[in-house]
């Protein structure tokens, strides 16, 4: 496509993947290679949840929660249970609190390395893609030793937890700590003193300042354009309260920031050594006691349907700021109302900033760089107004067009 | 049109400070106004407050620009349901994001709307990120904004018949032959 020309063409990107919460259409508005303009559509794949919550009462929608994101689950349970906690006046033992810190942290420990995985893929450095994925199976373990499950832990419930973190799985996770201090090193310099990652993440998908405040973006995302913005600092709940956290900004580390694709990588591969720092804490100041407020759960519920209030819960997942409020109504069995607000649903309002002026073949790497799921570009559909013709472009020719930017970097 | 600058206070106010101030400013649901504590860890202490305010629909905006006046009012979501004679919004934002540990207030508006004037002023212009939560509340409960640019259906499919306000829970609401049960 010719740039220059002073017109536009308007290239959808979606529909989307089942597997993530926030599927996405994205419809870009290019001159040449040159992107111009975009729109968002979400929405290909809203199930309802909050509708079919209101005939569910708070321990079903548990396991209803648990189901909004695939990586995130634990996140969701919490920020949902937390909620639940507020509007019925539910104080959560220490030892559960540490144990729901412990298993967020390792949460997001998995999400940030998939992410910076799935970030190399993008631009063609499968090598650093593929070590990102043997990094991430040793968290996968341990999670597995503590849970029982790989994803969907079932691990979290109102009032505290419904495991516990026995002598042998604390071997595990002080085996993982050792194991990522050793390895994740390598990773974390393949990528950011590589030329090439650096040439294709530097300047591109730039959020300033300003607009990352006034679009109210989130997590990773406002503090890779230098804001410091941590929920788990400024808002401190369970074990994070007895913890001092500072917020991962790239300035601290880099003495510059450019809010592009490279400063959220960095907080991300960052923060994965700030997670098991605080997994390392927790574990240390990990107290005696209870599990849960009330084991019972007949008379759980039963206070459950007793409680009347809203209850409100924010807390940091590793894509941002997760947001649950919730309404229970005395004497009812099923909860009134719910909503969630997932991180995503806030950063992608930024997208079109980001998007603006780059190239469409960095608009992979810029759609990943909030970290939704880089699956939701099942199909773009590349049409010409003029002449009506329309014709496909497959996902693989999408990543095949970002991997040639690099190839020609590269200068072979 | 580009909207203007934002940017995070460093002047902390103390939430009783900020409560005060409300309660000073809008007596008529002065009462209502509460500062909720939120504890956690092993000493298990007041980590941080909220702050729930109720307000007339007249005097949202003021209150709006109230808050505005004292930090960037960053947004987190808009929540609801339907209590009969009205649509009933909670607005939950929160200032003193930056501010530090544990100096973020969170601060949750709720709104009557009623159900014979569903128009609700948009704060578009003010925050833009609150974009998609206006527009899901227009496509869920039929809530209008004014000043909203975009006004599209952003969750609900393309095809959708727009007299289904799927979370309200009157005559404009899903019947139950629109419900398909999956199990």
């Amino acid at each position: 496509m010719a740039e220059g020309l002073n017109k536009t063409y308007k290239v959808p990107i979606g529909p989307v993947h089942v597997g993530l919460k926030e599927p996405i259409t994205a419809w870009l508005d290019v001159d040449g290679e040159r992107i111009k303009g975009a729109t968002i559509r979400p929405g290909a794949i809203h199930r309802g949840i909050e509708f079919m919550a209101r005939d569910r009462n708070p321990i079903q929608i548990i396991y209803l929660a648990e189901r909004i994101c695939g990586i995130c689950s634990f996140a969701h349970i919490v920020a949902f249970v937390r909620a639940v906690e507020d509007a019925a006046r539910i104080e959560v033992p220490a030892r559960a609190q540490y144990i729901r810190t412990i298993v967020l942290e390792l949460e997001r420990i998995h999400s940030h390395i998939l992410w910076a995985g799935v970030a190399c893929y993008t631009f063609g450095y499968d090598s650093a893609f593929n070590l990102g994925m043997i990094l991430r199976e040793k968290v996968m373990d341990v999670l597995e030793a503590l849970t029982g499950n790989r994803v969907n832990y079932g691990t979290g419930t109102v009032g505290g937890v419904r495991r516990d973190i026995t002598p042998a799985v604390g071997k595990v996770i002080r085996e993982m700590i050792d194991f990522y201090k050793n390895e994740f090193g390598v990773f974390y310099d393949v990528v950011t003193d590589d030329p090439i990652a650096k040439a294709r993440m530097r300047d591109v998908g730039v959020l300033s300042k300003e607009d990352a405040i006034a679009y109210c973006a989130l997590g990773p995302t406002v503090r890779g354009s230098g804001l410091r913005v941590d929920l788990r600092w400024s808002s401190p709940y369970e074990a994070y309260c007895d913890m001092d956290i500072k917020p991962v900004v790239p300035q601290d580390y880099t003495g510059e920031v450019y809010g592009d694709v490279f400063d959220r990588f960095l907080v991300r591969v960052l923060e994965v050594y700030q997670s098991l720092e605080i997994i390392e804490n927790a574990m240390a100041g990990l107290p005696s006691g209870d599990l849960m407020w009330e084991p019972k759960l007949p008379k759980l519920l039963n206070y459950l349907k007793q409680a009347d209030g809203t209850g409100l819960s924010s807390i940091e997942a590793p894509r941002g700021d997760d947001t649950h409020a919730i309404r229970l109504t005395g004497g009812q069995d099923n909860i009134t109302w719910w909503k969630v607000r997932a991180p995503t649903y806030s950063n992608a309002v930024s997208w079109p900033i980001m998007f603006m002026d780059n190239e469409l073949a960095d608009s992979p790497l810029i759609i990943n760089s909030i970290d939704p799921c880089i699956s939701c570009m099942e199909r773009m559909v590349v049409t010409d107004r003029s002449t009506g013709s329309g014709n496909i472009v497959t996902k693989s020719e999408l990543i095949e067009r970002c991997r040639d930017k690099t190839r020609r970097m590269m200068g072979s | 049109m580009k909207p203007r600058c934002a940017e995070y206070t460093e002047e902390y106010v103390s939430p009783d400070k900020v409560l005060s101030l409300l309660r000073r400013k809008f007596r008529k649901t002065a009462d209502s106004m509460e500062l909720r504590d939120y504890k956690g860890g092993a000493g298990n202490e007041t980590a941080y407050q909220c702050l729930w305010v109720q307000v007339e629909k007249q005097r949202f905006l003021d209150l709006v620009d109230a808050l505005r006046e004292i930090d960037f009012l960053h947004f987190q979501i808009t929540s609801g349901d339907d209590i009969g004679e009205a649509v009933q919004l909670n607005y939950h934002f929160s200032i003193f994001r930056c501010a530090g540990r544990g100096k973020r207030l969170g601060v949750t508006v709720t709104v009557d709307v009623p159900k014979d004037d569903l128009v609700m002023p948009s704060l578009w212009s003010r925050i833009p990120g609150i974009e998609y939560s206006e527009r899901e509340i227009r496509e869920m409960f039929g809530v209008d904004f004014d000043g909203l640019p975009n006004k599209a259906l952003v969750f609900l499919p393309e095809d959708w018949n727009e007299d289904i306000k799927p979370w309200r829970r009157d005559e404009t609401g899903p019947r139950p032959e629109d419900i398909r049960e999956l199990s």
